[in-house]
């Protein structure tokens, strides 16, 4: 729309505002009728700001239509030969949309969105023997500082059902060396509510921890997973992660808010002795199979009650890797999350059976169990875990007894990092107690 | 008419006013709005919760649902807050939770204008919103919460 047309019709406009405005006053005059003119002075300077601000929008569309039509600007020296578009034309050349786009998200990078998350480190023991010697910290040191896990996560939408995920993890090793670990990459496809299939690697849903909390210190309300949630390339039992195809979704049952949960996959899972013996275990599993089941009941909001039974093949390949085990996982977990309380239970028990020997089992029973209430900024925790492993067990004779507390709080610096200060005791079978301090600085980007 | 008179007369009428729940409701109710062309009409409270932490990702006729909410602050959002029972540090924890979990592509948009929340309806079909029901504009499409419209008595979100 050309310019001085727009301009005389808001003059019009204006003008005839101003008219009514006047008549309207000489009308209503009166010695009684001072509040409403009030009001409607108000009305009338409403409707002149409001249509300055569309004088103003329009000015902005047409310098926004020049500087995007240089050429057919006659001044610019454009080829003159060209004929003129005719008015009717230019009059039906739609306005570009007007500013309304929201406020660019600098996590969304030409449609593939991007999180980053990080920690630094502080842990000390009070005992120089090698323990635990993982994410960095270096075994048989008073204590050091470390950068544990550093990961970026990005997903992208392929089409209204198929997205696709992955997490890369720069965990730090023995000698501030990294390694890069892909701990997901998934192409999902959402079919609907009742079921969501992913393909790729994924992390196994054995329990609540794994899901809810990944590899992310910044979302977890402690410094440190419980020992039998840590991450098995850090001398966790579980078997965390795992290639195949996994599926989730709703089932109908009305309030009872019911889930499954089912998994078909590689594992192999290859765990360090966590006893400082420097051995490193290949388990060399077969494919595994996961299913599980969860209610979170809409009567209590944030309670979320879930088991899952999980079945492999695996080797100790310090034995021989013709020696396989049966393995079985059966976890079971209640977790309240909600007005600021975080409770979460769980437990779990191991069976390795021999399957050259009908006669032999090794079961291993661990929980933990940990609450926490936001106060403020600040959230101090309490937890307490167990693990016993059967001495007998080849497979995690390392790991044998252990039990105790840990206290601590996290403290909310911003809504991207948090500092975490955490005391531990651990009772062992055989060894003397184990004391440590740990501190934690955790973010979000 | 003395004064007293005249001064009951305008408590009495007062008193009746605030029991009228529209009159009252209207200044206050949040409405669900959706896009015009979706079926849907009404929405259990324990579905908008659902919908509104993400664990509802599609329309009963399978349209994949988008989040739209207001910024913090708004009357929408404290009414948005108040249904998931969280404070706003903890449903900004939250979301970044839900989208690492895999749980979500992306948090809810979060726009700063009615304006922009019709726009949103217009460009986004299974899009769903608060919308403080004076602001409801043509364009949007307001659905039942439990079965009841923002004024009726016993609506769920003001």
């Amino acid at each position: 729309m050309p310019r001085g047309r727009i301009r005389t019709r808001f003059d019009r406009l204006l003008l005839a505002l101003l008219l009514v405005s006047t008549f309207s006053w000489a009308q209503s005059a009166g010695p009684n009728s001072g509040d409403h003119d009030q009001e409607t002075i108000t009305q009338l300077v409403e409707q002149i700001k409001q249509l300055q601000q569309q004088d103003h929008d329009l000015e902005e569309r047409i310098k926004n239509l020049e500087a995007k039509q240089p050429q057919a600007s006659p001044a610019s020296g454009a080829d003159s030969s060209l004929p003129a578009p005719s008015p009717q034309v230019a009059e039906q050349t739609p306005p570009p949309p007007l500013p309304t786009a929201p406020p660019r998200d600098w996590h969304d990078v030409r449609g593939i969105k991007w999180r980053g998350f990080g920690e630094v480190d502080y842990q000390a023991l009070d005992q120089r023997r090698p323990e635990l010697g993982t994410y960095g910290f270096v075994p048989g040191s008073a204590g050091n500082f470390y950068t544990g896990d550093f990961g970026l996560f990005l997903t992208s939408r392929l089409s209204n059902r198929t997205s696709v995920l992955s997490e890369i993890v720069f965990e730090e090793r023995d000698a501030q060396r990294y390694d890069i670990d892909l701990r997901r990459m998934l192409l999902k496809y959402e079919y609907n509510d009742h079921l969501k299939m992913s393909f790729g690697r994924y992390q196994t849903s054995i329990g609540y921890y794994n899901w809810a909390f990944l590899s992310a210190a910044w979302l977890q309300t402690t410094a440190d997973r419980p020992l039998i949630m840590e991450y098995s390339s850090n001398g966790g039992l579980l078997p965390t992660q795992a290639i195949g195809v996994s599926a989730t979704g709703s089932i109908l049952s009305g309030k009872l808010g019911l889930n499954y949960v089912a998994e078909y996959g590689s594992s192999d899972t290859k765990r360090p002795d966590i006893n400082g013996d420097g051995l490193v275990n290949d388990e060399n599993n077969g494919n595994q199979v996961n299913v599980g089941l969860y209610l979170r009941p809409d009567a209590v909001r944030g309670l979320q009650i879930g088991s899952s039974y999980y079945h492999d093949k695996i080797s100790n390949l310090i034995q021989g890797p013709s020696l396989r085990y049966g393995q079985s996982i059966v976890n079971g977990y209640v977790v309240y999350v909600g007005h600021g309380i975080e409770f979460l239970n769980e437990g779990f028990l191991i069976r390795d059976a021999p399957l050259h020997s009908s006669d032999t089992l090794f079961n291993t029973p661990a929980f933990y169990s940990q609450f926490s209430k936001q106060i403020g900024h600040l959230r101090p925790f309490v937890r307490y875990q167990y693990v016993n492993a059967s001495p007998n067990d080849s497979i995690y004779n390392d790991v044998g007894l252990r039990f105790g507390p840990s206290f601590g709080a996290r403290y909310d610096l911003n809504d991207y990092i948090a500092f975490k200060a955490q005391l531990d005791h651990t009772v062992r079978r055989g060894e003397p107690d184990l004391n440590g301090l740990h501190l934690q600085l955790a973010f979000a980007f | 008419m003395g004064i007293k008179s005249i001064t009951t007369l305008l408590l009495l009428g007062l008193a009746i006013f605030s029991l009228n729940p529209q009159a009252m409701a209207q200044s206050s109710d949040i409405a669900v709005v959706v896009s015009p062309d979706n079926p849907a009409t009404n929405v259990s409270l324990g579905d908008l919760r659902k919908t509104f932490v993400g664990a509802k990702h599609s329309w009963p006729g399978g349209q994949a649902i988008k989040l739209i909410t207001r910024g913090p602050g708004c009357p929408e959002r404290v009414v948005l807050l108040k249904l998931l029972a969280m404070s706003e540090s903890e449903y900004k924890q939250y979301w970044t939770a839900q989208v690492f979990r895999g749980e979500a592509d992306a948090e809810p948009l979060t726009v700063p204008s009615v304006g922009m929340q019709k726009e949103a309806m217009r460009l986004f079909p299974g899009a769903v919103s608060l919308v403080n029901a004076r602001d409801v504009k043509p364009g949007m499409k307001v659905i039942k919460v439990d079965g009841l419209l923002p004024g009726a008595a016993g609506y769920a979100l003001r």
